[in-house]
């Protein structure tokens, strides 16, 4: 009998033991800076050069820097200011783990844990509405975000811009914030009064007013502009962000006061933008839509159409007339890519050909690079992907936080011009995928329900390699290689034809050529 | 039906009885080797979105063919191994995602006789088991519903109590659990039960499942009703108009019968026939699956009477 248990015993220990479970998977690809963390010390992102002059590099929405004024802090001197010393070495003093870890995390440096927690928002509600009984769609509500359909639908353009106006939005308001600290030169607590402990790198930037409450304030008005249904988890993190500079000795009570006031009144001049910028008129409606499929027919070729079941109005039809940052609507036109392939020519139906051939005979490391970009529902997007990519260089780079804003917006504006430009020109030929020109070709990823050229990884690939390229020269061939295979990529998956893909990257290396021109004469380099 | 059943067990088939699962309360003697192919057509036209039944006309009908090598040896008459490999292809009916088709996981386990205990005309028997599964090609488990499995090395410790009266009769009782290794994406994040995560890997949740069967068997005949539960122990729900994925909470109730028949002019061959209908679920498809298949017993130790 007990032999018995024994032998049953050994088959389990040896069953289980076959297998390695572990449930520790990351949340985040950033280090965690600070004291406690387990690296053992600050990241590169607080450690660079101060940017002192930051105040007077080129500004995007603001007319300048001091458009939004801050009033000069009190001295280190004063009996207030002593006051917030005292308090601050309170908070020290019965710091928790939990608050430590708070701390660690924020010290990575806002502009990057913005950037990591808008990617997780962009994913969350990157799914397209469920169809109605009728067979019919409702589009989000921006009036009613929590019911079904969420709003917003995060997909692909509204990324787009979703990135660039809140790193827009950050890097003006950065910029200001520089232009003060400069100006008052208030150092940080734990520089003026030993009592405070430096648990956070807080490096020679002066901490009036303080550059976390900035990146605190302007989340809280941006972020929750794009994602209303996230109120509540945005504003903790905010609050977060904002105990976090306080604990860790980088910023008094007035630091953050002055910071939070300054991002709060900068980031509705940015969103002013972005009301006006047409995108509610983007979806445009039933009568619009099938004029674009008629417009394609009276030309003689064969329109786009949508292949779900029941059909689903085509994404963002006009988001190509929204307002660019860095191209005029003029310039969108001259810088369109010429007519694809006709739909009736020999050249199309041997690029069709060569998509069946492609998906029919793919090979494992093919399938696994339609994957590795497949960026699709549920995902952070194209444009996520490339910033975390950015995300991955700018770490250690030793960028100080409004460098890493600019190179968040320089690259955040290059991929919302990319989808501007790259939707206009998807609305303007309105052509039809492979699996419409040939329905045995059956897609090893999701099919994209907007029209074929050019090829949206494309082009957004190739605006964020070229202004990644201009930041980071040693890294251009790795880049290219990139932004070859992310285009290469939808081939695999069955939904591009090379056309696509070509026209897109050459498309979307002009397109990000007018953000690196921007960011040549901006007055940072 | 008890007219056939004891017509079935008149007619004295040779052989012991095929042992093919895992969750059944049969041993194959010393050295007999019970080996056979299974097919398995597996379909359903509506699934559970999170908790939310629906059916989606991008994929129609979903249909998941199998062909099933199984292969019990009895290494002694209280021990015996097990082992299962499938060949699987998905199709959609409607849309245009790909089917995928490939070499599976290989299952290998060993069952083992613990307690044998006559009780009266009847007896009660103990069994321990414990498997293995490993997957044996590259597949992507990134491709719900039309992935062709979850690609997760998985171990199973399974207890089984089996109650079988002398005219044959049976109940069966039958409970695992079942721990599952991360799995790897080809991709650096994914987004699941609230989290945007920032890896290739997957953890994925342990299992737990049980089974009731009743039925009747003799030499020549095995025929079970069975009822089971399976449970995951977490994972996040498909979101509203998302796609499955690998990690999900799948929780599935099925009802299952079967009947493995002797033939009677051919020694030792045997035919294997099934039905399962999934009742109630979570993250999964309304399945109706049916499979058929021929059962070969080899009696290396010499013949049997």
């Amino acid at each position: 009998m007990k032999r018995s248990w024994l032998v049953a015993s050994l088959i389990w220990v040896l069953s289980l033991a076959a297998i390695r479970c572990s449930n520790d998977i990351p949340t985040s690809s950033l280090p965690s800076g600070g004291s406690g963390s387990a690296a053992g010390g600050p990241v590169g992102a607080r450690l660079g050069r101060p940017d002192t002059n930051a105040g007077t590099w080129r500004m995007i929405v603001l007319t300048s820097a001091n458009q939004v004024p801050v009033p000069a802090p009190s001295a280190v001197t004063s009996a207030e200011y002593r006051a917030e010393i005292a308090a601050i070495t309170a908070a020290q003093a019965g710091l928790t783990k939990e608050q430590q870890a708070k701390i660690d995390y924020w010290s990575t440096g806002g502009v990057l844990r913005w950037n990591e927690i808008l990617r997780e928002l962009v994913a969350r509600y990157n799914l397209p509405p469920a169809p109605r009984e009728d067979g019919s769609y409702v589009f989000p509500d921006a009036a009613n975000p929590f019911a079904d359909p969420q709003f917003p639908f995060s997909n692909p353009p509204y990324a787009a811009r979703a990135y660039s106006y809140v790193s827009v939005a950050q890097y003006e308001a950065l910029k200001a914030a520089w232009l003060y600290k400069y100006q008052y030169r208030r150092a940080a607590p734990s520089a003026v009064d030993a009592s405070v402990k430096a648990l956070a790198p807080a490096g020679d930037v002066p901490a009036y007013p303080s550059e976390d409450a900035v990146l605190s304030g302007v989340a809280e008005i941006v972020l929750r502009a794009l994602f209303p249904a996230a109120v509540d988890e945005i504003d903790a993190r905010a609050a977060e962000q904002r105990d976090a500079a306080l604990w860790s000795g980088r910023a008094a009570p007035s630091d953050i006061a002055a910071g939070h006031a300054l991002g709060r009144a900068v980031a509705p001049l940015v969103m002013a933008r972005a009301g006006a910028d047409g995108m509610r008129n983007a979806i445009g409606n039933a009568a619009l839509w099938q004029g674009l499929a008629d417009s394609t027919a009276a030309k003689g070729q064969t329109p786009w159409k949508s292949l779900e079941t029941p059909p689903r109005p085509p994404m963002l039809p006009f988001f190509g007339n929204v307002r660019g940052w860095n191209l005029t609507p003029e310039d969108f036109v001259r810088e369109r890519p010429p007519a694809p392939p006709s739909t009736s020519s020999e050249q199309m139906r041997q690029e069709v050909a060569e998509v069946k051939n492609t998906v029919e005979n793919l090979t494992r490391e093919q399938l696994a690079i339609a994957y590795k970009w497949s960026d699709g529902a549920g995902t952070y997007t194209p444009p996520g992907h490339w910033n975390q990519i950015a995300a991955d260089y700018v770490v250690g780079a030793g960028y100080s936080d409004v460098r890493t804003a600019r190179l968040f917006a320089l690259v955040n504006m290059a991929m919302h011009d990319a989808a501007v430009g790259c939707w206009e020109a998807k609305y303007t030929y309105f052509n039809p995928r492979p699996s419409q020109m040939d329905a045995g070709i059956k897609t090893p990823i999701g099919l994209p329900n907007f029209p074929s050229y050019t090829s949206g990884h494309s082009t957004f690939s190739a605006a964020a390699a070229s202004v990644l390229s201009y930041a980071f020269p040693s890294r251009t061939a790795e880049l290219d290689a990139m932004k070859d295979e992310a285009g290469l990529s939808r081939l695999y998956g069955g939904i591009h034809y090379m056309s696509d893909i070509n026209a897109g990257k050459d498309h979307g290396r002009r397109i990000g050529g007018y953000t690196v021109e921007f960011a040549r004469r901006d007055g940072a380099d | 039906m008890k007219v056939l059943l004891s017509t079935l067990a008149m007619l004295g088939v040779s052989g012991a009885l095929c042992a093919q699962t895992l969750t059944d309360g049969v041993m194959m003697p010393r050295r007999d080797l019970c080996t056979g192919f299974v097919y398995e057509h597996d379909r359903w036209s509506e699934y559970w979105e999170g908790t939310l039944k629906r059916d989606n006309q991008n994929i129609g009908s979903l249909t998941t063919r199998s062909v099933v090598w199984m292969g019990t040896y009895g290494v002694t008459d209280k021990i015996n191994v097990i082992a299962m490999l499938p060949y699987v292809s998905t199709s959609a009916s409607q849309g245009v995602l790909h089917g995928m088709k490939g070499v599976q996981d290989l299952t290998l386990g060993v069952k083992y006789e613990a307690l044998a205990k006559p009780l009266g005309s009847a007896s009660l028997k103990l069994f321990a088991v414990g498997s293995v599964a490993l997957p044996l090609s590259n597949y992507t488990p990134d491709f719900y519903p039309m992935s062709i499995g979850s690609s997760s090395r998985r171990a199973s410790a399974r207890l089984t109590l089996n109650y079988t009266t002398r005219p044959g009769f049976f109940a069966n009782g039958s409970g695992a659990y079942t721990g599952r290794a991360n799995v790897t994406l080809d991709r650096s994040s994914y987004y699941t039960d609230g989290h945007l995560y920032y890896s290739d890997e997957v953890a994925m949740p342990n299992v737990i499942d049980y089974t009731f069967s009743v039925g009747y068997r003799r030499s020549g005949l095995v025929a079970p009703f069975s009822f089971t539960q399976q449970h995951t122990l977490g994972g996040g729900d498909i979101r509203r108009q998302d796609m499955p994925f690998v990690s999900n909470r799948m929780n599935a109730s099925r009802v299952d019968a079967g009947v493995l028949y002797y033939v009677p002019k051919v020694r030792n061959l045997a035919l294997k026939l099934g039905a399962t209908r999934t009742l109630t679920g979570r993250n999964v498809g309304q399945a109706t699956t049916l499979q058929a298949g021929l059962m070969y017993t080899f009696h290396f130790g010499g013949p049997r009477s």
